[in-house]
């Protein structure tokens, strides 16, 4: 007993420990890169701060994607779903405030997710043919709503609601004015490091503290409580958690109720945190990115967010300037290399070559050119997504029943 | 505590499926702190009837009353709130969680979903022997440890009535006799059992009332202090009893398939298999007796190129075949009866022509050039289902709807056709009547006598010792013992297989 708990123990030590290691590893990469490459934009705390909030939309819609996907529902509607959020967001901010707005985006993303569960679930159709209609309604019905309600309001028209309230702002006053000195030194490692706790403690918007919350409430919830384990078992193998007494119905629906929920709050911050309105097609495919991050994190919290931030990170080096994009090859060409080394460590020769040539190609690209055109960061999501799908494959584990429609009474 | 009330009635139940009659007209009465056998051939109902009392199909017709209250079962939740457990003919785990959460699952209000619950699960996992650890993933189990998991969950949540769907097909001996002590326990304690099973002296063993069923409904009882095994057989089937003899030796010399030092290490560096060496001839059967998790599934996948050696090599005839794909070893006449027919065996939704082509999918009859040949296909299909007396609608009903063993007929009968040089044997009879194992060991045997060299793993001794011409004992991935079946008792083996002196 007690030998197991120590065992136990150790295990969670060395989960956290390896994270913090790569973290470490991590920064310490991306700031010997800015000194190299002479691009002090890679980290400033400017960058960090259109990173956080190029990352919480996709977050929130990656979530989303984690809660219908761990019961079992494959939610491609979650970027549809977004899309309501963004026009309940609009709405129900300009009569009721920011915070209700954000009930309201949770709310429309809800309705989307609500479809989807009655289509998936209760008629048992084709998890994608559901998606992609959620997502054609959901653009449809976000554009005839804009049309007809916003042309009436102060600052509004057909495709757009402008000046809505956003929500309130956080600055830690000591912390943030030392970490904007410290970063403003250029040091190796420390300043790069403050310019991360400069941008968390800087004006940072309450909704995204929320949604970075949403993704430790999210773990806490499916893996250490009762109700997360019978949803989880839904997606693994619902025929035998129906024999176990589990209502599967009920936990498919609450499960993509949420998840539409989390993309409608993602929808939310596009239109109040991330822009100062509304417009239509804001969303620009978000919501892809975030189910193309939940599938880089491995269907799970920790690795999401990690997916969430490389993307949202990319994503908001590109509106910057060209010569961080760039210095971003270095840092690929690096990360590369070191994921070869560590797969030569555990003696997966075949799969070290492959990474390493690749490794060496984004070098060259590197050393041979001085500017790489803008547009190449808008696929880095994807490109990102096929390249750990490519390598991982085989350590990615989906729940077994994903995708899979359910009927009661097949147990047996 | 044991009431005289009875604790299940069943009274004139029915089910019907398209082109079924399943149950009609089922009476069975279980009285208290009893086990209560349910036989039948394969088809006749039984695993129906138990979905049907736990709550999981709703029945046609008919009345169930649990210890004295009339119900209506609409979902297992209700049947479990009634004191029902069930433990299910084919598995029902998720691979991806750990024991402990497949334990926990639905009942996570006795102990928790943490250290209460694991301090629970290894209580159980001691007093009976089921050797579990709550932190491992199912899917890293074999077959004997999901069976004992199946069951320490039932146990777990404490159930009055305990069903238990064919629970021994792949245990066994020493942990049939563990299981029914743990059985003898519970009657004391005034719970009752349902068990079912194929196994008709583990039912002498351990029943008080015998219950027998044929096509659909119950057509007798049988005292089991006076009934023998010849008599059940005749209940089940009207048929006689089979034996496993066999008969003059059908070994030639030519080497069909050897194993020569072959290792296999997983992927912390621990031994799997240790330097394996094997032979067997043309016309040979080689038994692996063993306790399961000891390697055997191990060594089968390996040759079946589902895992590849870490050393050592394969020879299939005179060809190496150690790095060789899956399909080439199939296509070079290797037919292969996996453990667990859900999980290798079949595509439970497809139906029964389509799950023919399985395996077979590059060779006639089921292929013509790049296309499939439905026609040959559906017509060979048709043959298997008469050959091995697959019970069936019609080939195109999906293989789901078919009974367990029915669902290990076809896979059989799909193993056995295109004439293998070599079969690979995972518990080949698992969940067959005892009509339909002679009939398959007969197939058997035929194939034999024209050169068929036969890999044989099973938990049954008595088949182990009827089928082989050598038996081989696999303890922690190494053979640690040849044996004559001729001479050998299944003592002997039992011995062997935990490890005491040979
Ligand atoms: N879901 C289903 N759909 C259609 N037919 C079914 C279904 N389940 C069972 N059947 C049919 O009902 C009959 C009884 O099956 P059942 O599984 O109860 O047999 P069994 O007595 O348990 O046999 P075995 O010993 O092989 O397990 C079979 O003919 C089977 O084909
Ligand atoms: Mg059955």
């Amino acid at each position: 007993m007690s030998a197991a708990t120590a065992q136990r123990s150790t295990i969670v030590e060395r989960l956290t420990k390896s994270w913090l290691y790569i973290g470490l590893i991590g920064i310490g990469v991306v700031s010997f890169v800015r000194i190299i490459t002479d691009t002090d934009d890679l980290t400033g705390a400017g960058t960090i701060r259109a990173a956080i909030i190029a990352t919480c939309p996709i977050l929130a819609a990656a979530l989303g994607g984690l809660w219908a996907e761990r019961a079992g529902v494959v939610n491609i509607g979650l970027e549809g779903q977004m899309i309501l959020g963004t026009w309940g967001a609009a709405f129900f901010t300009y009569h009721y405030g920011p915070w209700v707005g954000i009930l309201g985006a949770a709310l429309l993303g809800l309705v989307g997710g609500l479809l989807h569960a009655i289509a998936t679930v209760t008629f048992g159709v084709d998890h994608i043919v559901s998606g992609v209609a959620i997502n054609l309604i959901g653009a449809g019905a976000a554009t005839y709503l804009a049309e007809a309600v916003f042309p009436e309001y102060e600052g509004g028209g057909p495709r757009q609601l402008n000046g809505l309230e956003a929500p309130a702002q956080v600055t830690i006053p000591g912390v943030s004015d030392l970490a904007n000195t410290i970063s403003d030194q250029h040091w190796f490692f420390v300043s790069d490091v403050a310019s991360v706790i400069q941008a968390l403690t800087t004006n940072i918007s309450t909704l995204s503290l929320l949604i970075f919350a949403l993704v430790i409430i999210s773990a806490l919830v499916l893996w250490r409580t009762s109700f997360g384990l019978r949803l989880r078992s839904c997606g693994e193998n619902p025929q035998a958690a129906e024999t176990l007494g589990v209502n599967v119905y009920l936990y498919k629906y609450v499960a993509v109720l949420i998840s539409g929920a989390l993309a409608g709050i993602g929808g939310g911050f596009l239109a109040l945190v991330a822009s100062s309105g509304f417009s239509t097609g804001q969303t620009g495919g978000r919501g892809y990115i975030g189910l193309a991050a939940m599938i880089f994190g491995n269907w799970r919290p920790g690795g999401l967010l990690a997916g969430a931030l490389t993307f949202g990170y990319t994503d908001s080096l590109r509106l910057r300037d060209t010569q961080s994009v760039h210095s971003l090859l270095l840092l690929v060409a690096i990360g590369l290399l070191m994921f070869a080394a560590w797969r030569a460590c555990r003696k997966q020769v075949k799969g070290a070559l492959v990474v390493a040539a690749a490794g060496a190609l984004v070098m060259a690209w590197f050393l041979l050119t001085d500017s790489v055109p803008r547009e190449f960061t808008v696929m880095t999501p994807y490109v990102t997504t096929m390249f750990v799908l490519a390598l991982g494959s085989q350590r990615l584990r989906m729940p077994a029943a994903d995708g899979k429609s359910y009927r009661r009474g097949s147990a047996g | 505590m044991p009431s005289e009330v009875d604790a299940v009635q069943l009274r004139g139940i029915g089910k019907r499926f398209p082109g079924v009659v399943a149950n009609h007209d089922v009476d069975v009465t279980i009285r208290p702190g009893t086990v209560h056998a349910l036989i039948g051939e394969n088809g006749a109902g039984k695993s129906t009837l138990m979905k049907i009392l736990y709550g999981v199909q709703r029945p046609d017709d008919g009345t169930i009353t649990i210890e004295g209250k009339q119900v209506v079962l609409k979902s297992p939740t209700e049947a479990i709130e009634a004191g029902v457990g069930m433990v299910f003919q084919h598995f029902m785990l998720a691979d991806n969680l750990t024991v402990l959460e497949n334990m926990v699952l639905g009942a996570e209000k006795l102990h928790g979903i943490g250290d209460g619950a694991r301090t629970e699960i290894r209580r159980i996992s001691e007093r009976f022997g089921f050797d579990l650890d709550p932190d491992v993933l199912v899917e890293k189990l074999g077959v004997a440890a999901r069976q004992r998991l199946e069951i320490a969950k039932v146990l777990y949540r404490g159930a009055r009535i305990i069903i238990l769907d064919e629970p021994t097909a792949v245990l066994v001996p020493q942990e049939v006799d563990a299981l029914f002590e743990n059985l003898r326990e519970l009657k004391a304690a005034g719970n009752s059992v349902l068990f079912i099973s194929h196994k008709l002296d583990e039912v002498l063993a351990i029943a008080d009332d015998i219950t027998v069923m044929r096509r659909g409904t119950t057509v007798g009882t049988a005292d089991p202090a006076t009934a023998t095994k010849h008599e059940l057989a005749e209940l089940m089937v009207g048929s006689e009893l089979p034996s496993p003899e066999t008969e003059e030796s059908t070994v030639t010399d030519t080497v069909q398939l050897s194993l020569s030092d072959v290792t296999l290490t997983d992927e912390f560096g621990r031994n799997l298999l240790t330097d394996l060496s094997l032979t067997i001839r043309r016309g040979e059967v080689l038994g692996i007796a063993g306790v399961e998790g000891n390697g055997q599934a191990e060594l089968v996948e390996t040759i079946m190129g589902m895992r590849i050696p870490t050393s050592g090599r394969i020879m299939l005839g005179d060809q190496d075949v150690t790095h060789w794909h899956t399909r080439q070893l199939r296509e070079a006449g290797i037919g292969y009866i996996p453990e667990d027919r859900h999980r290798h065996g079949l595509l439970l939704d497809a139906p029964l022509w389509e799950n023919r082509i399985l395996g077979h999918q590059t060779r006639p009859p089921s292929s013509k050039g790049m296309w499939i040949n439905r026609k040959g296909a559906r017509k060979d299909t048709e043959r298997i289902v008469a050959d091995y007396d697959v019970r069936a609608p019609g080939i195109d009903t999906p293989s789901r709807a078919l009974s367990g063993g029915n669902q290990q007929k076809l896979i059989v009968g799909r193993e056995m056709s295109g004439d293998p040089v070599l079969l690979i044997a995972s518990h080949p009879t698992r969940g067959v009547d005892v009509g339909a194992q002679a009939a398959i060991w007969d197939h058997i045997k035929r194939a034999r006598r024209n050169g068929l060299a036969v890999l044989l793993v099973s938990a049954d001794l008595d088949e182990l010792i009827g089928l082989s011409d050598t038996i081989q004992v696999i303890l922690r991935g190494r053979f640690v013992g040849t044996f004559d079946p001729s001479s050998v008792t299944p003592q002997d083996l039992g011995t062997a297989m935990t490890g005491g002196a040979a």
